[in-house]
């Protein structure tokens, strides 16, 4: 699904199924690569604005986006959004991020739920994504 | 001095254990930073409370009021005299910030899962998505006590007075260094610091690494040894929403026996944005 697409599935259900939604993407977050345990083990490129540890790296391949991340299963909001930005982002051409809503967690139509704090949170990550493209 | 009760206020995960199923008496409250965390699993018979969609009001930034706070007491069948029974993730900060505010409407029988969550999944015991329902019950409130909260101007009273302040924030947050990359989203303050003459005791300091509160020995070592407070001052705590620091209340009140704590909610979210307040940086 494109950023629009996701976007518009997220808002047109309830907000009950909203979260459902969030904890279903928490469940399918694919395992860190290997290689990068030891990054993540030794506390780089965690994510700080997020008050979970959030492991994030985005590298760009050829024009291609590859995202390494792992969150726990202990904060299953966080691990939710970053599996959205994975499904999202990972694999694809650097354009497809270059063009999605600067705001995607208020896109989602998470801010109400959330609350600034968390938002806050969240966008931290989608932060550190969209530094991939500087 | 008057005596801490640790017995009165703090259970363990063995006695949750025991007691759990005991749902006319015992309501097990769940309340985690993570907005989904209760829904992959619970412990048995437990209810979820939300420290932003359950206790803060959505338009003006407080808690709800008392015929909010009275309505979701009632549906989750928590009477006056049920014992309420709070544990949460991250060591417990939003089962105190939930503790707090049931103190705050005058609620009677409120207990700390020591440890929290972690504790009971780290010993290996069963969780559930189940979601129970109970009956309504008639829930009535107490105004609010005035006595546990503390708002701006008092503690601007309080700085030119000097009396006591914790500061229960990260070194890095007290001494006002920036915490954040340049690009990357503020901490929702306009100004970094601490408020002038506070203290900084992080707030983790109260906790061992299990998520369970430290020893009254270890703990008295460090408010009363290193910092200098006795159990008669009156002490405001504060971090930047007030969730860390309602920890710190918890601890000073109940572990310690402080007679006169105020939880400082506004917090540096408040006071890093408010124009011409006394700031101070470094150590």
């Amino acid at each position: 699904m494109t950023p629009q697409e996701t976007a518009e599935l997220f808002q047109s259900v309830d907000p009950e199924t909203r979260l459902e939604l969030l904890l279903d993407y928490a469940d399918r977050l694919p395992p860190l690569d290997p290689d990068y345990a030891p990054l993540r083990d030794a506390g780089l490129n965690m994510v700080h604005e997020c008050q979970s540890p959030v492991f994030l790296m985005a590298e760009t391949d050829a024009g291609t986006l590859r995202l390494h991340v792992d969150v726990p299963r202990e904060a299953p909001t966080a691990r939710g959004f970053t599996s959205v930005l994975v499904d999202l982002f990972d694999g694809k051409p650097v354009e497809v991020l270059a063009s999605a809503p600067e705001d995607l967690v208020h896109e989602l139509g998470l801010t109400q739920l959330l609350g600034m704090q968390r938002k806050r949170g969240l966008a931290g990550i989608y932060y550190r994504v969209r530094s991939a493209l500087s | 001095m008057p005596s801490p009760n640790r017995e009165a206020v703090l259970v363990s995960t063995q006695w949750v254990a025991e007691n759990l199923h005991d749902t006319d008496h015992v309501r097990l409250v769940e309340s985690n930073e993570d907005l989904l965390l209760y829904s992959t699993g619970h412990i048995e018979n437990a209810v979820k409370l939300d420290w932003v969609n359950d206790l803060q009001d959505r338009v003006v930034r407080d808690y709800v009021d008392k015929a909010r706070f009275e309505t979701l007491c009632r549906e989750r069948g928590i009477s006056n005299d049920t014992v309420v029974v709070f544990y949460g993730d991250k060591s417990n900060w939003w089962a105190c910030y939930a503790f707090w505010v049931f103190k705050l409407f005058g609620h009677e029988h409120c207990l700390i899962m020591d440890g929290g969550r972690q504790k009971w999944v780290a010993e290996g015991r069963a969780l559930t998505k189940d979601v129970p329902a109970y009956e309504a019950t008639s829930y009535e409130a107490q105004e609010q006590d005035d006595a546990i909260r503390v708002y701006r101007d008092e503690v601007l009273a309080r700085v030119n007075a000097g009396r006591p302040l914790v500061d229960v924030r990260s070194p890095q947050e007290f001494k006002g260094e920036l915490s954040h990359m340049p690009g990357y989203p503020q901490e929702g303050a306009m100004r970094a610091g601490h408020i002038p003459g506070a203290v900084n005791v992080p707030w983790s300091k109260a906790a061992n690494e299990d998520g369970t509160f430290k020893s009254e020995a270890d703990l008295r070592a460090i408010y009363e040894g290193e910092q200098g407070l006795s159990a008669s001052d009156d002490v405001v705590a504060y971090c930047r929403i007030g969730e860390r620091s309602s920890h710190t209340w918890f601890v000073l009140t109940y572990l310690l026996g402080f007679e006169n704590v105020k939880n400082y909610d506004g917090s540096w979210t408040e006071w890093g944005n408010l124009v011409g307040v006394p700031i101070e940086q470094g150590a």
